[in-house]
């Protein structure tokens, strides 16, 4: 049940993480001139939240969701929590690279 | 479909053509192909080679592509050359050209009688004339109609034939085969030298020249032929001629801006009351400036009298040349008639300036003034873009930013288009819009045209004429135009004009109705496309 916890946790903060990333390329305007800065950005920011999500994930799961129990309660949902932050993060970058993929010619497209 | 021709004639035709050349840019005469000939007897006039390197630029843009429409640069222009030659040895004044000191006696003594009778001896006889005809329209329309006549002569006689004697064939050969489906507009000032001299004898010597080369088999018919043309009367003023430059034999005849409207007057109750003008053309479009002509040579210590420094600036007026010879060509009635319709309009003139809107151009009939406004606010948009956002007017990538970012936006079927190719882009909107040298601001044929009609209004806002880098850099490309709802939309709180084009961009391509073929005409559609819809333009 535990582990179950922690990796909904790691499911919904990169869904939640994900979201952030495409408001923010949203919100990043296309830029005129000869070289335009807006693409790099949007990635740069997509791949800052790839690094913050799973910091996120172990933190808010290791202090607001650690379960009070014995210790192999809380060994396992340790190693979940390992698990599933590695996940989220691997999630991320799969999710962000078929957003990327799904709207190619849009502001996502720049993620990849 | 009527196959169209162009002639411009002299420095005011070339600039008639400018004009006439950055409507086809804007896309106004869409699938069409263009026959243009320029005419002068100033090789070397600074107009004239204008006009020419801009068609020429145009045709490079151009290159490989067919006529299209609803998209940029949409016809197809075909340039075609001449100039009566006065620049060999015996050909420099009417006295040598007509050699009135050859033949017996008898004939020479009859040649200089009639050329007395008709032409000042001192003066008019033996002037320069590789200056154009310096307002002497009788001569200029006798040698005017010499030169075509002799050109034909030596086409027929097939030894020593000129490059612009070929040039003048080939467009007269077109004009023939095309016959009764041929529209030819003729533009030239009726104040000045080489044009007032020429649109009278213009199509007169096409006749013969036909009847020359074909050895009297072929003709033109005018119950048939359609020519237009402009009565364009003084719009603009130079320095009067000092008395020192007045005292050199060359200069002794000088064109007199003090005389041009005196020289319109008359042109004009010539054109009213000539029985060949009245046979020959269907249409004649009255155009003039009815208030004070601003100076074109503020630079100039002297009267410029021709040559590569006669590079005046555009006007207004021009452009409705232009616009009349787009009424010519596209109008479905009124072609029929046996004497020459005249055609005019006003303009709201109030607080000392003119006021042009949308519909002061080619009429409304059809949205025809929102479907002008619609292409000239999309190409004028463009420049900007290209030359302001983009920074091509300081020698930046200008268009090719446009590809770039159809890169960023994984559009990759433009990528084939060179840096060249974009150059040349950049080059056209400089010579429409602006461009800087030097760190100096040099007004382009927009830009001139808008400053003929200021403080009066002008299709745009004043805004969209910055002429400072600090202003040019505040410029929302998307609000040129005055009425707001022509203004590219907002698209919400957090984005801006630039971004919700980009998206429309991203969104739009090419339509299969728009007959475009090249990489070049794809992208030129492609972006026209996503403009015109940003300025919401009611065309149906």
């Amino acid at each position: 049940m535990e582990s179950i916890t922690a990796y909904i946790v790691s499911i919904i903060i990169t869904l939640v993480f994900l979201f952030i990333a495409a408001i923010i390329a949203n919100l990043i305007k296309f830029e005129g001139g000869s070289k335009p800065k807006d693409p790099k950005i949007r990635k740069r920011w997509f791949w800052i939240l790839c690094l913050l999500n799973p910091v996120l994930i172990f933190l808010l799961g290791f202090f607001v969701f650690m379960p009070d129990g014995n210790v192999r309660v809380v060994k396992n949902y340790i190693t979940a929590l390992s698990i599933g932050t590695v996940a989220g993060f691997f999630l991320y970058i799969l999710l962000g690279f078929l957003l990327s993929r799904l709207f190619i010619n849009g502001k996502l497209g720049h993620w990849f | 479909m009527d196959k169209l021709f162009v002639i411009a004639v002299g420095g005011t035709g070339m600039r008639c053509l400018e004009a006439f050349t950055h409507l086809c840019a804007i896309g106004m005469f869409d699938s069409k192909e263009i026959e243009v000939l320029t005419l002068d007897t100033d090789q070397a006039n600074g107009n004239k080679g204008r006009v020419e390197k801009l068609i020429q630029l145009y045709n490079r843009i151009k290159t490989g592509g067919t006529p299209n429409a609803n998209t940029f640069f949409s016809s197809k222009l075909n340039l075609y050359r001449f100039y009566t030659n006065y620049s060999g040895q015996g050909r420099e004044n009417y006295k040598n050209i007509s050699k009135l000191n050859t033949g017996t006696p008898e004939q020479q003594k009859g040649n200089k009688l009639i050329s007395d009778l008709f032409l000042d001896n001192d003066s008019v006889q033996e002037f320069d004339l590789s200056h154009g005809y310096r307002a002497q329209t009788h001569l200029g329309s006798m040698l005017m109609y010499h030169g075509m006549i002799e050109a034909a002569r030596n086409i027929v006689r097939g030894t020593d034939i000129k490059v612009q004697e070929k040039e003048l064939d080939e467009f007269v050969t077109k004009l023939e085969l095309a016959g009764q489906d041929a529209r030819v507009f003729i533009f030239g000032s009726i104040f000045g030298g080489t044009g007032a001299s020429s649109i009278p004898i213009i199509p007169k010597a096409l006749q013969d020249f036909i009847k020359i080369r074909s050895k009297g088999a072929a003709s033109i018919d005018f119950s048939k032929a359609k020519f237009g043309s402009t009565l364009l009367t003084e719009y603009f003023t130079f320095k009067k001629p000092n008395d020192k430059q007045k005292a050199s034999k060359e200069n002794s005849v000088i064109a007199d801006a003090s005389y041009f409207p005196l020289n319109s007057q008359a042109a004009l109750q010539f054109y009213q009351s000539d029985p060949t003008v009245q046979r020959c053309y269907k249409m004649l479009y009255h155009i003039g400036w009815p208030i004070e002509s601003k100076p074109v040579d503020t630079g100039s210590t002297q009267t410029i009298t021709g040559g590569a420094t006669q590079e005046n600036a555009a006007h207004i007026t021009e452009l409705l040349a232009a616009c009349a010879a787009y009424d010519f060509f596209t109008r479905t009635t009124g072609l029929d008639v046996d004497k020459t319709e005249y055609v005019y309009k006003a303009v709201d003139f109030s607080n000392n300036a003119f006021s042009f809107s949308i519909h002061d151009f080619v009429g409304n009939g059809n949205k025809a003034g929102e479907r002008f406004a619609n292409k000239i606010g999309a190409f004028f948009s463009l420049a900007h873009i290209s030359l302001t956002v983009n920074n091509a007017a300081n020698g930046d990538t200008g268009i090719k930013g446009f590809i770039t970012r159809c890169q960023e936006q994984k559009i990759t079927q433009y990528n084939t288009i060179t840096d060249a190719e974009c150059a040349e882009i950049n080059d056209y909107f400089k010579a429409f819009a602006y461009t800087f040298e030097n760190a100096r601001f040099m007004p382009g044929w927009l830009y001139q045209v808008r400053s003929t009609v200021a403080p009066g209004t002008f299709i745009f806002d004043s805004k969209a004429f910055p002429d400072s880098l600090s202003e040019l850099k505040k410029l929302d490309v998307g609000t040129i135009f005055l009425d707001e709802k022509n203004h590219w939309p907002k698209g919400g709180i957090l984005a801006n004009r630039y971004d919700t084009f980009v998206k429309k961009l991203i969104n739009l391509g090419p339509g299969d109705e728009q007959q475009v073929h090249t990489t070049k005409e794809k992208f030129l559609a492609h972006i026209y496309n996503a403009i015109t819809q940003s300025q919401g333009f009611h065309l149906i």
